[in-house]
Protein backbone atom coordinates (compact mmCIF):
# COMPACT_ATOMS: atom_id res chain seq x y z
CA UNK A 1 0.00 0.00 0.00
CA UNK A 2 1.23 3.49 -0.73
CA UNK A 3 0.34 6.85 0.72
CA UNK A 4 -1.33 7.76 -2.52
CA UNK A 5 -3.95 5.09 -1.78
CA UNK A 6 -4.88 6.95 1.36
CA UNK A 7 -4.58 10.32 -0.35
CA UNK A 8 -7.29 9.19 -2.72
CA UNK A 9 -9.53 8.38 0.23
CA UNK A 10 -9.14 11.92 1.55
CA UNK A 11 -10.10 13.59 -1.70
CA UNK A 12 -13.47 15.39 -1.92
CA UNK A 13 -16.23 12.79 -1.86
CA UNK A 14 -17.13 13.10 -5.54
CA UNK A 15 -13.69 11.85 -6.58
CA UNK A 16 -12.64 9.88 -3.49
CA UNK A 17 -12.08 6.16 -3.28
CA UNK A 18 -12.86 4.05 -0.22
CA UNK A 19 -10.16 2.55 1.95
CA UNK A 20 -8.03 -0.12 0.27
CA UNK A 21 -8.80 -3.82 0.83
CA UNK A 22 -5.84 -4.30 3.14
CA UNK A 23 -7.66 -2.26 5.79
CA UNK A 24 -10.20 -5.06 6.00
CA UNK A 25 -8.15 -8.18 5.42
CA UNK A 26 -4.48 -7.67 6.33
CA UNK A 27 -3.44 -8.59 9.90
CA UNK A 28 -0.56 -6.11 9.72
CA UNK A 29 -2.89 -3.22 8.89
CA UNK A 30 -5.31 -4.42 11.56
CA UNK A 31 -2.45 -4.13 14.08
CA UNK A 32 -1.57 -0.65 12.81
CA UNK A 33 -5.18 0.45 13.15
CA UNK A 34 -5.28 -0.96 16.66
CA UNK A 35 -2.59 1.53 17.64
CA UNK A 36 -3.54 4.45 15.39
CA UNK A 37 -7.33 4.37 15.65
CA UNK A 38 -8.34 2.47 18.76
CA UNK A 39 -5.56 2.83 21.34
CA UNK A 40 -4.81 6.46 20.53
CA UNK A 41 -8.45 7.61 20.72
CA UNK A 42 -11.33 7.27 23.17
CA UNK A 43 -12.60 3.79 22.30
CA UNK A 44 -15.61 1.96 23.70
CA UNK A 45 -14.79 -0.99 25.94
CA UNK A 46 -18.16 -1.99 27.42
CA UNK A 47 -20.91 -0.53 29.55
CA UNK A 48 -20.87 0.51 33.19
CA UNK A 49 -23.95 -1.67 33.69
CA UNK A 50 -21.66 -4.70 33.24
CA UNK A 51 -20.39 -4.00 36.78
CA UNK A 52 -23.51 -2.73 38.57
CA UNK A 53 -22.42 -3.14 42.20
CA UNK A 54 -19.27 -2.16 44.13
CA UNK A 55 -16.72 -4.95 43.87
CA UNK A 56 -18.12 -6.29 40.59
CA UNK A 57 -15.29 -7.28 38.27
CA UNK A 58 -15.42 -8.36 34.64
CA UNK A 59 -12.36 -9.47 32.66
CA UNK A 60 -12.38 -8.31 29.05
CA UNK A 61 -10.18 -9.06 26.09
CA UNK A 62 -9.73 -5.89 24.09
CA UNK A 63 -7.54 -6.07 21.01
CA UNK A 64 -5.70 -9.00 22.55
CA UNK A 65 -5.09 -7.11 25.78
CA UNK A 66 -6.38 -8.53 29.05
CA UNK A 67 -8.32 -5.74 30.78
CA UNK A 68 -10.39 -5.68 33.94
CA UNK A 69 -13.54 -3.63 34.32
CA UNK A 70 -14.10 -3.06 38.04
CA UNK A 71 -16.45 -0.98 40.15
CA UNK A 72 -14.49 0.03 43.22
CA UNK A 73 -15.71 0.13 46.80
CA UNK A 74 -16.79 3.78 46.41
CA UNK A 75 -18.77 2.97 43.25
CA UNK A 76 -16.29 4.39 40.73
CA UNK A 77 -15.95 2.34 37.53
CA UNK A 78 -12.30 1.73 36.72
CA UNK A 79 -10.37 -0.14 34.05
CA UNK A 80 -7.11 -1.89 34.83
CA UNK A 81 -4.75 -4.13 32.99
CA UNK A 82 -5.85 -7.52 34.30
CA UNK A 83 -2.40 -8.54 35.51
CA UNK A 84 -0.54 -8.84 38.79
CA UNK A 85 2.48 -6.55 39.11
CA UNK A 86 4.52 -9.50 40.37
CA UNK A 87 4.66 -12.15 37.62
CA UNK A 88 2.05 -10.85 35.22
CA UNK A 89 -0.52 -13.46 36.20
CA UNK A 90 -4.12 -12.89 35.07
CA UNK A 91 -5.94 -11.67 38.16
CA UNK A 92 -9.60 -12.31 37.33
CA UNK A 93 -10.56 -14.96 34.79
CA UNK A 94 -14.36 -14.79 35.02
CA UNK A 95 -16.90 -12.15 36.07
CA UNK A 96 -17.32 -12.11 39.84
CA UNK A 97 -17.80 -9.97 42.93
CA UNK A 98 -14.62 -8.93 44.77
CA UNK A 99 -15.67 -9.03 48.41
CA UNK A 100 -12.61 -7.40 49.94
CA UNK A 101 -9.14 -7.39 48.42
CA UNK A 102 -8.38 -8.62 44.91
CA UNK A 103 -5.98 -11.51 45.50
CA UNK A 104 -3.73 -12.80 42.75
CA UNK A 105 -4.32 -16.56 42.50
CA UNK A 106 -0.59 -17.22 42.02
CA UNK A 107 1.39 -15.78 44.98
CA UNK A 108 -1.54 -13.91 46.57
CA UNK A 109 -0.37 -10.34 46.12
CA UNK A 110 -3.43 -8.36 47.22
CA UNK A 111 -4.87 -5.17 45.74
CA UNK A 112 -7.67 -2.87 46.82
CA UNK A 113 -10.51 -2.32 44.37
CA UNK A 114 -8.96 1.11 43.77
CA UNK A 115 -5.88 -0.74 42.49
CA UNK A 116 -3.55 -0.12 45.43
CA UNK A 117 -1.13 -2.91 46.37
CA UNK A 118 -2.14 -3.62 49.97
CA UNK A 119 0.05 -6.62 50.68
CA UNK A 120 2.57 -8.79 48.85
CA UNK A 121 2.67 -11.74 51.30
CA UNK A 122 6.01 -13.36 52.10
CA UNK A 123 7.75 -11.03 49.65
CA UNK A 124 10.66 -10.62 52.05
CA UNK A 125 10.71 -14.32 52.99
CA UNK A 126 8.26 -16.50 54.94
CA UNK A 127 6.08 -14.30 57.15
CA UNK A 128 7.88 -11.12 56.05
CA UNK A 129 5.55 -8.99 53.94
CA UNK A 130 7.87 -6.09 53.23
CA UNK A 131 11.07 -6.02 51.26
CA UNK A 132 13.56 -3.47 50.07
CA UNK A 133 12.74 -2.42 46.52
CA UNK A 134 9.09 -3.40 46.79
CA UNK A 135 7.57 0.08 46.83
CA UNK A 136 3.83 -0.41 47.15
CA UNK A 137 3.19 3.13 45.98
CA UNK A 138 4.52 2.27 42.53
CA UNK A 139 3.23 -1.29 42.29
CA UNK A 140 -0.51 -0.81 42.17
CA UNK A 141 -2.59 -2.18 39.33
CA UNK A 142 -1.95 -0.41 36.04
CA UNK A 143 -4.99 1.72 35.40
CA UNK A 144 -6.28 2.64 31.96
CA UNK A 145 -7.71 6.11 31.50
CA UNK A 146 -11.49 5.80 31.34
CA UNK A 147 -14.64 7.88 31.16
CA UNK A 148 -18.35 7.03 31.37
CA UNK A 149 -20.79 8.65 28.95
CA UNK A 150 -24.10 7.37 27.59
CA UNK A 151 -23.58 4.35 29.84
CA UNK A 152 -20.48 3.37 27.83
CA UNK A 153 -17.04 2.87 29.35
CA UNK A 154 -14.67 4.74 27.04
CA UNK A 155 -10.94 4.14 27.35
CA UNK A 156 -7.86 5.86 26.05
CA UNK A 157 -5.14 3.21 26.08
CA UNK A 158 -2.35 5.51 24.93
CA UNK A 159 -3.13 7.89 27.78
CA UNK A 160 -2.43 10.98 25.73
CA UNK A 161 -5.74 11.87 24.07
CA UNK A 162 -7.40 15.13 25.09
CA UNK A 163 -9.80 14.76 28.03
CA UNK A 164 -13.03 13.04 26.91
CA UNK A 165 -15.24 16.09 27.54
CA UNK A 166 -12.88 18.17 25.45
CA UNK A 167 -12.42 15.61 22.68
CA UNK A 168 -16.15 15.06 22.31
CA UNK A 169 -17.31 18.55 23.33
CA UNK A 170 -19.30 18.99 20.13
CA UNK A 171 -21.15 15.71 20.51
CA UNK A 172 -21.82 16.31 24.20
CA UNK A 173 -23.27 19.68 23.27
CA UNK A 174 -25.33 18.27 20.39
CA UNK A 175 -26.93 15.73 22.70
CA UNK A 176 -26.86 17.89 25.81
CA UNK A 177 -30.61 17.43 26.20
CA UNK A 178 -29.99 13.74 26.90
CA UNK A 179 -27.60 14.48 29.74
CA UNK A 180 -29.77 12.64 32.26
CA UNK A 181 -29.22 9.40 34.14
CA UNK A 182 -29.66 6.48 31.77
CA UNK A 183 -31.25 3.35 33.21
CA UNK A 184 -30.13 0.11 31.64
CA UNK A 185 -33.16 -2.00 30.77
CA UNK A 186 -31.60 -5.09 32.37
CA UNK A 187 -31.05 -8.62 31.12
CA UNK A 188 -33.75 -8.35 28.43
CA UNK A 189 -32.22 -5.16 27.07
CA UNK A 190 -28.84 -6.33 25.87
CA UNK A 191 -27.58 -8.81 23.34
CA UNK A 192 -24.42 -9.62 21.44
CA UNK A 193 -23.94 -10.25 17.75
CA UNK A 194 -20.84 -11.98 16.42
CA UNK A 195 -20.31 -10.76 12.90
CA UNK A 196 -17.84 -11.97 10.27
CA UNK A 197 -16.67 -8.53 9.20
CA UNK A 198 -14.08 -5.92 9.95
CA UNK A 199 -15.24 -3.51 12.66
CA UNK A 200 -15.10 -0.54 10.28
CA UNK A 201 -17.75 -2.04 8.03
CA UNK A 202 -20.18 -1.98 10.96
CA UNK A 203 -19.39 1.73 11.44
CA UNK A 204 -19.75 2.51 7.74
CA UNK A 205 -23.09 0.78 7.42
CA UNK A 206 -24.43 2.43 10.58
CA UNK A 207 -23.45 5.91 9.41
CA UNK A 208 -25.67 6.14 6.37
CA UNK A 209 -29.36 6.01 5.58
CA UNK A 210 -28.83 5.15 1.91
CA UNK A 211 -29.38 1.44 2.55
CA UNK A 212 -32.55 1.76 4.63
CA UNK A 213 -35.19 1.23 1.93
CA UNK A 214 -33.38 -1.85 0.65
CA UNK A 215 -32.15 -3.53 3.79
CA UNK A 216 -34.75 -2.36 6.32
CA UNK A 217 -38.02 -2.23 4.37
CA UNK A 218 -39.96 -2.42 7.64
CA UNK A 219 -38.49 0.87 8.79
CA UNK A 220 -39.04 2.39 5.38
CA UNK A 221 -42.80 1.94 5.60
CA UNK A 222 -42.94 5.00 7.81
CA UNK A 223 -39.39 6.40 7.79
CA UNK A 224 -38.59 7.08 4.16
CA UNK A 225 -35.22 8.04 2.79
CA UNK A 226 -36.24 11.66 2.38
CA UNK A 227 -37.12 11.84 6.07
CA UNK A 228 -33.43 11.43 6.96
CA UNK A 229 -30.56 13.86 7.20
CA UNK A 230 -26.79 13.49 7.44
CA UNK A 231 -24.84 14.22 10.61
CA UNK A 232 -21.23 15.14 9.95
CA UNK A 233 -18.57 16.37 12.36
CA UNK A 234 -15.16 15.89 10.80
CA UNK A 235 -12.63 13.86 12.81
CA UNK A 236 -15.10 13.02 15.56
CA UNK A 237 -18.37 11.47 14.47
CA UNK A 238 -20.88 11.04 11.68
CA UNK A 239 -24.27 9.47 11.24
CA UNK A 240 -27.85 10.10 10.31
CA UNK A 241 -31.01 11.49 11.79
CA UNK A 242 -34.69 11.07 11.08
CA UNK A 243 -37.58 13.52 11.35
CA UNK A 244 -40.27 10.88 11.79
CA UNK A 245 -39.45 8.78 14.83
CA UNK A 246 -42.57 6.99 16.02
CA UNK A 247 -42.83 5.77 19.60
CA UNK A 248 -43.51 2.14 20.38
CA UNK A 249 -47.02 1.75 21.78
CA UNK A 250 -48.43 -1.13 23.83
CA UNK A 251 -51.88 -2.70 23.29
CA UNK A 252 -53.41 -0.36 25.85
CA UNK A 253 -51.65 2.70 24.56
CA UNK A 254 -48.76 2.50 27.02
CA UNK A 255 -45.47 4.12 26.06
CA UNK A 256 -42.07 4.64 27.62
CA UNK A 257 -41.61 7.89 29.52
CA UNK A 258 -39.72 10.68 27.80
CA UNK A 259 -36.39 12.08 28.89
CA UNK A 260 -37.14 15.21 30.87
CA UNK A 261 -36.91 18.64 29.35
CA UNK A 262 -36.53 17.72 25.68
CA UNK A 263 -37.31 20.42 23.15
CA UNK A 264 -40.04 19.82 20.57
CA UNK A 265 -37.50 18.79 17.93
CA UNK A 266 -37.30 15.44 19.67
CA UNK A 267 -41.04 14.79 19.47
CA UNK A 268 -40.36 13.11 16.16
CA UNK A 269 -36.58 13.24 15.72
CA UNK A 270 -34.08 10.48 16.41
CA UNK A 271 -30.36 10.46 15.74
CA UNK A 272 -27.87 7.68 15.10
CA UNK A 273 -24.21 8.57 15.43
CA UNK A 274 -20.97 6.65 15.09
CA UNK A 275 -18.53 8.18 17.59
CA UNK A 276 -15.14 7.34 16.13
CA UNK A 277 -13.65 4.87 16.40
CA UNK A 278 -15.97 2.11 17.56
CA UNK A 279 -19.11 3.25 19.39
CA UNK A 280 -22.50 3.48 17.69
CA UNK A 281 -25.15 5.47 19.54
CA UNK A 282 -28.85 6.16 19.07
CA UNK A 283 -31.12 8.59 20.90
CA UNK A 284 -34.89 8.96 20.88
CA UNK A 285 -37.30 10.83 23.11
CA UNK A 286 -37.97 7.70 25.18
CA UNK A 287 -34.88 5.50 24.96
CA UNK A 288 -31.28 5.32 23.84
CA UNK A 289 -29.04 2.48 22.74
CA UNK A 290 -25.35 1.90 22.45
CA UNK A 291 -23.41 -0.55 20.32
CA UNK A 292 -19.82 -1.16 21.30
CA UNK A 293 -17.84 -2.77 18.50
CA UNK A 294 -15.06 -5.02 19.74
CA UNK A 295 -12.64 -5.90 16.95
CA UNK A 296 -11.65 -9.56 17.26
CA UNK A 297 -9.57 -9.78 14.11
CA UNK A 298 -9.46 -8.31 10.60
CA UNK A 299 -12.67 -10.15 9.68
CA UNK A 300 -14.43 -10.65 12.99
CA UNK A 301 -16.28 -8.19 15.20
CA UNK A 302 -18.36 -8.54 18.31
CA UNK A 303 -21.25 -6.10 18.66
CA UNK A 304 -22.52 -5.51 22.20
CA UNK A 305 -25.92 -3.83 22.13
CA UNK A 306 -27.48 -2.22 25.23
CA UNK A 307 -30.76 -0.32 25.59
CA UNK A 308 -31.36 2.44 28.15
CA UNK A 309 -34.44 4.29 29.39
CA UNK A 310 -35.16 7.56 31.21
CA UNK A 311 -36.64 5.69 34.19
CA UNK A 312 -35.64 2.61 36.15
CA UNK A 313 -39.12 1.08 36.01
CA UNK A 314 -40.40 0.35 32.54
CA UNK A 315 -43.08 -1.91 31.11
CA UNK A 316 -41.45 -5.33 30.68
CA UNK A 317 -43.49 -6.30 27.63
CA UNK A 318 -42.85 -3.02 25.90
CA UNK A 319 -39.17 -3.27 26.76
CA UNK A 320 -38.96 -6.78 25.32
CA UNK A 321 -40.69 -5.60 22.14
CA UNK A 322 -38.26 -2.70 21.82
CA UNK A 323 -35.26 -5.02 22.20
CA UNK A 324 -36.73 -7.44 19.66
CA UNK A 325 -37.44 -4.61 17.22
CA UNK A 326 -33.87 -3.33 17.34
CA UNK A 327 -32.45 -6.84 17.20
CA UNK A 328 -34.34 -7.42 13.97
CA UNK A 329 -32.95 -4.21 12.49
CA UNK A 330 -29.36 -4.98 13.50
CA UNK A 331 -29.62 -8.57 12.29
CA UNK A 332 -30.89 -7.31 8.94
CA UNK A 333 -27.56 -5.50 8.57
CA UNK A 334 -25.45 -8.62 9.05
CA UNK A 335 -25.65 -9.92 5.50
CA UNK A 336 -24.44 -6.60 4.08
CA UNK A 337 -21.47 -6.12 6.39
CA UNK A 338 -20.48 -9.77 5.96
CA UNK A 339 -21.03 -9.46 2.21
CA UNK A 340 -18.78 -6.39 2.04
CA UNK A 341 -16.16 -8.26 4.07
CA UNK A 342 -16.13 -11.12 1.56
CA UNK A 343 -16.01 -8.55 -1.21
CA UNK A 344 -12.85 -7.08 0.27
CA UNK A 345 -11.01 -10.22 -0.84
CA UNK A 346 -11.57 -9.27 -4.49
CA UNK A 347 -8.15 -7.97 -5.63
CA UNK A 348 -9.79 -5.91 -8.36
CA UNK A 349 -11.79 -3.84 -5.88
CA UNK A 350 -10.29 -0.37 -5.58
CA UNK A 351 -12.04 0.67 -2.38
CA UNK A 352 -15.15 1.75 -4.25
CA UNK A 353 -16.70 5.11 -5.03
CA UNK A 354 -19.13 7.11 -2.96
CA UNK A 355 -22.44 8.75 -3.69
CA UNK A 356 -21.78 12.42 -3.04
CA UNK A 357 -25.42 12.85 -2.12
CA UNK A 358 -25.89 9.83 0.11
CA UNK A 359 -22.52 8.62 1.45
CA UNK A 360 -21.17 11.74 3.14
CA UNK A 361 -21.11 10.30 6.67
CA UNK A 362 -19.40 7.11 5.47
CA UNK A 363 -16.82 9.02 3.47
CA UNK A 364 -16.17 11.20 6.52
CA UNK A 365 -15.30 8.09 8.50
CA UNK A 366 -13.03 6.74 5.74
CA UNK A 367 -11.32 10.08 5.50
CA UNK A 368 -10.74 10.13 9.26
CA UNK A 369 -9.26 6.62 9.16
CA UNK A 370 -6.97 7.60 6.29
CA UNK A 371 -5.81 10.78 8.02
CA UNK A 372 -5.12 9.03 11.33
CA UNK A 373 -3.22 6.25 9.58
CA UNK A 374 -1.11 8.69 7.61
CA UNK A 375 -0.33 10.57 10.80
CA UNK A 376 0.56 7.33 12.60
CA UNK A 377 2.82 6.18 9.79
CA UNK A 378 4.53 9.56 9.59
CA UNK A 379 5.24 9.45 13.31
CA UNK A 380 6.58 5.90 13.07
CA UNK A 381 8.84 6.91 10.18
CA UNK A 382 10.12 9.95 12.08
CA UNK A 383 10.97 7.73 15.03
CA UNK A 384 13.12 5.40 12.88
CA UNK B 1 -1.59 -30.38 64.67
CA UNK B 2 -2.41 -33.20 62.28
CA UNK B 3 -6.12 -32.46 62.64
CA UNK B 4 -5.47 -28.79 61.93
CA UNK B 5 -3.43 -29.66 58.83
CA UNK B 6 -6.23 -31.87 57.59
CA UNK B 7 -8.77 -29.13 58.23
CA UNK B 8 -6.61 -26.61 56.36
CA UNK B 9 -6.26 -28.91 53.36
CA UNK B 10 -10.00 -29.53 53.35
CA UNK B 11 -10.70 -25.78 53.53
CA UNK B 12 -8.26 -25.14 50.65
CA UNK B 13 -9.93 -27.89 48.61
CA UNK B 14 -13.35 -26.41 49.31
CA UNK B 15 -12.18 -22.85 48.68
CA UNK B 16 -13.65 -21.94 52.06
CA UNK B 17 -11.72 -18.76 52.72
CA UNK B 18 -13.62 -17.86 55.87
CA UNK B 19 -12.58 -21.18 57.37
CA UNK B 20 -9.00 -20.58 56.19
CA UNK B 21 -8.85 -17.36 58.19
CA UNK B 22 -9.90 -19.17 61.36
CA UNK B 23 -7.67 -22.18 60.80
CA UNK B 24 -4.55 -20.19 59.94
CA UNK B 25 -5.16 -18.06 63.02
CA UNK B 26 -5.26 -21.24 65.08
CA UNK B 27 -2.06 -22.42 63.43
CA UNK B 28 -0.40 -19.08 64.22
CA UNK B 29 -1.42 -19.25 67.87
CA UNK B 30 0.18 -22.68 68.24
CA UNK B 31 3.68 -21.53 67.21
CA UNK B 32 5.94 -18.53 67.61
CA UNK B 33 8.50 -16.37 65.81
CA UNK B 34 8.82 -16.60 62.05
CA UNK B 35 6.49 -19.56 61.89
CA UNK B 36 3.80 -17.58 63.65
CA UNK B 37 4.30 -14.67 61.22
CA UNK B 38 3.91 -17.07 58.31
CA UNK B 39 0.55 -18.44 59.47
CA UNK B 40 -0.62 -15.00 60.58
CA UNK B 41 0.15 -13.70 57.08
CA UNK B 42 -1.90 -16.51 55.56
CA UNK B 43 -4.82 -15.64 57.83
CA UNK B 44 -4.47 -11.95 57.03
CA UNK B 45 -4.51 -12.49 53.25
CA UNK B 46 -7.69 -14.55 53.30
CA UNK B 47 -9.30 -12.16 55.78
CA UNK B 48 -8.59 -9.27 53.42
CA UNK B 49 -9.90 -11.22 50.45
CA UNK B 50 -13.28 -11.92 52.03
CA UNK B 51 -13.42 -8.60 53.89
CA UNK B 52 -13.57 -10.20 57.32
CA UNK B 53 -13.58 -7.60 60.09
CA UNK B 54 -10.57 -9.14 61.84
CA UNK B 55 -8.36 -8.32 58.85
CA UNK B 56 -7.48 -4.99 60.47
CA UNK B 57 -6.46 -6.62 63.76
CA UNK B 58 -4.43 -9.29 61.99
CA UNK B 59 -2.64 -6.60 60.03
CA UNK B 60 -1.99 -4.54 63.14
CA UNK B 61 -0.39 -7.56 64.80
CA UNK B 62 1.83 -8.15 61.78
CA UNK B 63 2.81 -4.48 61.75
CA UNK B 64 3.69 -4.74 65.44
CA UNK B 65 5.83 -7.77 64.64
CA UNK B 66 7.68 -5.73 61.97
CA UNK B 67 6.25 -7.96 59.26
CA UNK B 68 3.80 -5.71 57.46
CA UNK B 69 3.13 -2.07 56.58
CA UNK B 70 0.13 -0.18 57.90
CA UNK B 71 -2.53 0.69 55.33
Amino acid sequence: MTHSDLDSVRRPIASAHGLPNAHYTDPAVFAEERDALLAAEWAGLGVAADVPEPGDARPLDFLGMPLLLLRDRAGVVRVFHNICRHRGMILVDAPRRIEGALRCPYHSWCYSTEGRLVSPPHVGGPGQNTAQGIDRGTLGLIEVRSHIWMGVVWINLSGDAAPFEEHHAELLSRWGEFDHPLHHGGADSCFTLDVACNWKLAVENYCESYHLPWVHPGLNTYSRLEDHYHIEAADRYSGQGTHVYRQLTGPEGQRFADFEGLTSKWDTAAEYIAAYPNVLLGVHRDHAFTIVLTPKGPGHTQEQIHLFYPEADTDANLRARNTAQWKTVFEEDIFVVEGMQRGRHAPAFDGGRFSAAMDGPTHMFHSWVAARMQHHRAQAKAAE
Amino acid sequence: MKALEAALLAAHDAGDRHALVTLYQQAAEAVSGAERAFFQTQAHVFAMEVAQPQAAALRAQLVAMGREEPL
